[in-house]
């Protein structure tokens, strides 16, 4: 969870990981009533022109959520995400969301914070780019 | 220049809703089922599924968390036995429009704008949706159609939760 008082443009995000398994994408296949082949079978993703399966975007969009839930805290709220999706990611790969601050006000009694996101597979490729604003209760004074 | 995808009848259903969707009341039981798909094999943050822990945030009770999808597998309407409503995806024929001739759809991008109101067990979740917007791009694969979608999300007092822009590209 991020400290008020030493929040900073530029300041970096602890970064949230996951690897791409069948295990984790089950699960979220299960709660999204999502289950379209190409995220499991190889056959049918070859056949849809990827190398291997892939996850889901939602789930993806979700891993940018925890990590601003993690650094906003109990407190905070997230007040917008978006997430331009570059390329899949692929099974067994593991992704890596971040998060880095690039402005920060002050508006009607909370702190608005404007972020910019990425995600990279372990070969460092692009798979979302994007952006979130989430906003903290303002509790004293901030560095911009 | 290619020639435009987008026909006069699509143009005038920009806006028009093009289905609406209630979901069941949601159970807390939803809510931690979700959290933990998303958040494993780590164990999800209490706020998710600890109602006492809920009790003492700025909630007072267990919430949703953002991106939770409270009309997956069946909703209160459309009922399980009418034709299956997707959240991800669409056609014009649904407004008895002529969807144009694709090879390919692609979701290439997600806007989701969140409200203070949180989802809570109990809520029954109202989805409308439109396509709000059309645009084109010339690309290597030809002219490639950009539609966005807009689907917005409702409690039963008609507080805003959520609403979510999704652009598809067809080709």
């Amino acid at each position: 969870m991020t400290r008020i008082d030493k929040l900073m443009v530029g300041e970096q995000l602890p970064v949230f990981e996951r690897r791409g398994t069948i295990e984790h994408w089950n699960r979220f296949a299960a709660v999204n009533d999502e289950f379209a082949a190409h995220h499991w079978d190889y056959a049918v993703a070859e056949e849809e022109g990827f190398p291997a399966p892939f996850a889901m975007a939602p789930l993806q969009l979700a891993f940018f959520h925890a990590m601003l839930r993690a650094w906003i805290g109990d407190d905070g709220r997230i007040v917008s995400v978006s997430a331009k999706l570059r390329g899949p990611f692929f099974k067994d790969q593991l992704l890596t969301a971040s998060g880095k601050v690039i402005a920060v006000d002050r508006v009607e009694g909370e702190i608005v914070v404007d972020l910019e996101l990425a995600q990279v597979d372990e070969t460092d490729r692009s798979i979302a780019i994007g952006v979130a604003r989430v906003a903290l209760k303002d509790l004293g004074e901030v560095d911009g | 220049m290619a020639e435009s995808l987008v026909t006069d009848d699509m143009r005038s259903i920009v806006g028009a809703v093009m289905r609406e969707s209630v979901s069941h009341p949601v159970a807390i039981a939803d809510i931690r089922k979700w959290a933990i798909a998303v958040y494993y094999p780590e164990t999800p943050p209490r706020q998710f599924w600890d109602e006492d822990y809920a009790k003492t945030t700025q909630f007072g009770c267990i919430v949703a968390p953002e991106e939770f999808n409270p009309f997956a597998w069946s909703t209160a309407k459309p009922l399980l036995t009418d034709p299956k409503v997707s959240q991800t995806a669409f056609s014009e024929d649904e407004l008895g429009v002529q969807p144009p001739e694709y090879k390919a759809i692609l979701l290439t991008e997600i806007r989701e704008q969140h409200g203070r109101v949180r989802i809570r067990a109990g809520d029954a979740i109202r989805s409308v949706v439109r396509i709000s917007q059309y645009f084109e791009r010339d690309g290597r694969k030809g002219r490639m159609l950009y539609t966005t979608l807009s689907n917005d999300w409702r409690n039963q007092s008609d507080e805003w939760i959520r609403t979510t822009e999704s652009v598809f590209v067809r080709y």
